[in-house]
């Protein structure tokens, strides 16, 4: 056991008399009675993004008068800094009178007070390192691709030099999970299970995203209980996508980091590239017009070939970005809906017909006092 | 072993008639030390030592020899007071022997044969303090319970006996270190000193008080009883604890401190309506936790906080918060006023001297927290400009719009905003 706790009452013959001889030996030679009193209770918590709160409860005899109870660990990270000490119940008439640091050493000592002779419940807390976590999710979507089941899991690996024999592991959103980890060992935990989570499957052309030109297959699901989810804020994680084939089995068909999405927010996830829509762009007309010195506007024709060879229509989403000064022109066509989502950045729906058939879309803007 | 310190420091009181330098033999006696006092500063690593002892003295001259080998004395601050009988005695000189820089001797001439009560201080290194403050938040983060703590540091290679210890709050000026006008770091050593700590903590069996007191620009806190606080040991106690310390969560957009995205900065003041404010909080850490139920806690951040003031305000930052978001959305610009500098009538006879931009935003705020929080976004701006906004915002600098609010739980608002700026020879007061 690395980490222990060495409960030292004071009024004990031998402890005095070993530490009345104790004087200037060396700091290698503390000799020391001590009673080790046993975890009763471990939480292991995860709530802050980055940091891991370990909590421990220990009932220690405690002598009437004051008593020193040392803390000492090898091997762990333990900050330092962090650790609370405290009686467990809230009325507790024992007293906390100080905290003592040897020099060198991963260690310290408490002096506690107490009105008499009593068993004491006390809780400890402090950050451990090196205890990491890991969200992950599992989303098996439905072979028409409208719902999925989505499954929840927390990874823990610990590498912190201790080992919980028997602890509680509580998440951010305060799912308890009782475990045994070891030094060493890693254990993944399903902590959550959504069935028939509502998605909606969107092919996307965008070039905030990505500059290749290709078309991207989106999952998008919002986490709100419209949809089945919107228990939680979901964790930043990787979810892996598979999907029934309905035959029984399923494929897997990609997976991609899902952001941080609190509750009534959105997620989106690629599953990869739509190799059945291709676009092609062309530059139709890039003239420079009203020549002021250095300053002149121009007038632009983007135009986009859309040839969907997929059995049935899809709707393509294109998300373009002009710099500068710009307006579209009255005769750009080619699509159902057209949304600025900001100055620079523009998003087209466009309906593209089956088996190949192919559609334009005609961008055409002009930007002002370009120099 | 306890009349003084067990060191090789010694205070010996020599009986022979002076000029004994040249004496082969000495009798010295070795008085103990009565009371000790150390008042240690943290902006600087400095403590004055403040020594009684009572020493009989002959009549004539005396000798009074002081040493200080390993520890971190200033031997330039050695001072010599009679707090009793000063009217009969009077140093003459005082001497630091050729063969040792850690050793002086006094001269003092008596009237009669007394016995007097003196005082010797000194400066040393090595004793350090500083604070940390832990906040037990409630689980609706409204208010805390603030306990303050100060810890002190023996490195100073002397263990001071059931010293009273005093605190200096306050930022003091040095024009030399102590520990160089000490000769430099000393070799450090090692011992067990857990013997005394525990002895030093027996003895006092209640919490011990610690009185703050002003005193010019600084604070002195002296905490209750005496301490021994052994070489190389640290010893925390506490100072305060208050219980109801009304707290305020404010998501903060300031990029030039915090980053991008907003920070949630836990708020609270050292003031009466906060329950503090009785004395200024000495520079240290502050670490927030949240109680859970059933005594659990979870760690909500720590902060490194610089002297608080009383009626100042400290700031916690726990971190980004993702719960609450904001998205600051360029939606329109638009150039105008172009001046031109020309010198032909050809169209290309000229060039762009002066614009204005003017560009719509909107900035929006999400609170997906099922509480109300509140937002305080700072935008920094360039040049000269013009801000209109749609929400009241305000001049926290020339260049600098904050907009403040407050956001039901579940909530979003969108505030629009104009920026007007002017560019080259369009700036206005060139």
């Amino acid at each position: 056991m690395k980490l222990r706790l060495f409960a030292a009452a004071l009024p004990t013959a031998l402890a005095c008399a070993i530490i009345g001889l104790s004087s200037p030996t060396p700091a290698e030679a503390r000799i020391k009675l001590a009673t080790l009193p046993d975890r009763e209770a471990v939480a292991v918590r995860f709530d802050h993004p980055n940091q891991v709160l370990v909590e421990e409860e220990r009932t220690i005899a405690l002598q009437a008068g004051v008593n020193n109870i040392d803390f000492s660990w090898a091997g762990t990270n333990i900050d330092k800094g962090s650790i609370v000490f405290r009686p467990a119940a809230a009325d507790s008439k024992v007293e906390i009178l100080s905290t003592s640091y040897p020099p060198g050493e991963n260690a310290l000592t408490w002096a506690v007070s107490s009105p008499d002779a009593r068993s004491e419940k006390f809780r400890i807390s402090y950050l451990m390192g090196n205890i990491q976590r890991e969200t992950s999710y599992q989303a098996m979507v439905s072979k028409d691709e409208t719902t999925c089941s989505f499954k929840h899991y927390f990874k823990i690996r610990n590498w912190s030099g201790e080992s919980f024999a028997e602890a509680d592991f509580i998440t951010r959103d305060g799912k308890k999970f009782e475990k045994a980890l070891s030094q060493g060992e890693a254990k993944r935990v399903l902590v959550n299970k959504w069935d028939n989570v509502k998605i909606k499957k969107e092919y996307v052309y965008d070039l905030t995203r990505q500059y290749e030109g290709k078309v991207l297959t989106d999952y998008v699901l919002v986490n709100s209980k419209d949809i089945g989810l919107g228990q939680i804020p979901l964790e930043f994680g990787k979810v892996r996508i598979y999907q029934d084939d309905g035959k029984g089995t399923a494929a897997f068909t990609g997976e991609d980091w899902g952001r941080f999405t609190p509750i009534g927010d959105e997620m989106r996830l690629n599953i990869g590239t739509a190799q059945d829509i291709k676009v092609e762009f062309k530059k139709m007309v890039n003239d420079v017009t009203n020549r002021r010195g250095n300053v002149y506007d121009t007038d632009e024709l983007d135009q986009y070939e859309i040839k969907n060879f997929k059995d049935s229509e899809v709707i393509l989403t294109l998300v373009l970005r002009v710099d500068g000064e710009w307006e579209m022109m009255k005769d750009a066509s080619g699509f159902e809906s057209f949304e600025r989502m900001d100055n620079e950045t523009v998003k087209f729906r466009v309906k593209c017909p089956p088996k190949g058939a192919p559609v334009l879309l005609k961008f055409h803007y002009q930007r002002k006092d370009v120099w | 072993m306890n009349y003084c310190s067990r060191w090789l420091w010694a205070l010996m009181l020599a009986v022979l008639a002076a000029p004994a330098l040249q004496a082969k033999e000495e009798l010295v006696t070795l008085p103990k030390r009565d009371t000790v006092q150390l008042t240690i500063y943290n902006s600087v690593d400095l403590t004055l030592v403040q020594e009684t002892r009572t020493l009989s003295f002959k009549k004539g001259n005396n000798r009074l020899q002081f040493s200080w080998a390993q520890t971190l004395i200033d031997p330039t601050s050695v001072e010599f007071r009679a707090l009793t009988q000063g009217d009969k005695l009077e140093v003459l000189d005082t001497s630091y022997p050729a063969e040792s820089n850690e050793m002086l001797i006094w001269t003092i001439s008596a009237e009669a044969d007394v016995s007097a009560r003196v005082e010797i201080s000194y400066f040393t290194s090595g004793l350090t303090w500083s604070a940390q403050y832990v906040g037990m938040l409630a689980a609706d983060e409204a208010s805390m319970t603030l306990t303050a703590y100060v810890s002190v540091t023996n490195r100073s290679g002397e263990e001071y006996e059931n010293a009273q210890v005093r605190l200096v709050v306050g930022s003091i000026n040095l024009v030399e270190k102590i520990n160089q006008l000490a000769g430099g770091e000393r070799e450090r050593y090692k011992r067990d000193a857990e013997g005394e700590m525990r002895r030093a903590t027996r003895e006092s069996a209640g919490k011990k008080d610690i009185v703050k007191e002003g005193l010019s620009e600084y604070y002195i806190y002296t905490v209750g009883g005496t301490e021994t606080i052994p070489h190389g040991w640290s010893k925390r106690l506490e100072s305060f604890v208050q219980a109801g310390v009304p707290v305020s969560t404010v998501y903060t957009y300031d990029a030039r401190k915090y980053g991008a995205g907003l920070t949630k900065l836990l708020t609270f003041k050292n003031n009466v309506e906060h329950k503090l404010g009785k004395e200024p909080l000495p520079e240290g850490t502050v670490r927030l936790y949240r109680t859970m139920g059933g005594n659990a806690l979870s760690y909500v951040g720590e902060v490194a906080t610089p002297y608080i003031a009383k009626n100042d305000e400290i700031k916690v930052n726990a971190g980004a918060d993702a719960e609450v978001t904001m998205k600051l959305t360029r939606l329109g610009l638009e150039k105008k006023d172009l001046a031109f500098r020309r010198w032909g009538g050809r169209a290309e006879d000229q060039s762009l001297e002066g614009w204005t931009t003017v560009e719509d935003f909107k900035l929006e705020v999400k609170n997906f927290r099922n509480k109300d929080v509140r937002f305080e976004i700072n935008l920094v701006f360039g040049g000269d400009f013009d801000f209109d906004s749609s929400a009241e915002a305000s001049k926290v600098d020339f260049q600098t719009r904050r907009f403040a609010q407050e956001l039901k739980a579940g909530s979003s608002t969108q505030i629009t905003f104009k920026l007007t700026t002017r560019n080259g020879t369009n700036v206005k007061n060139r």
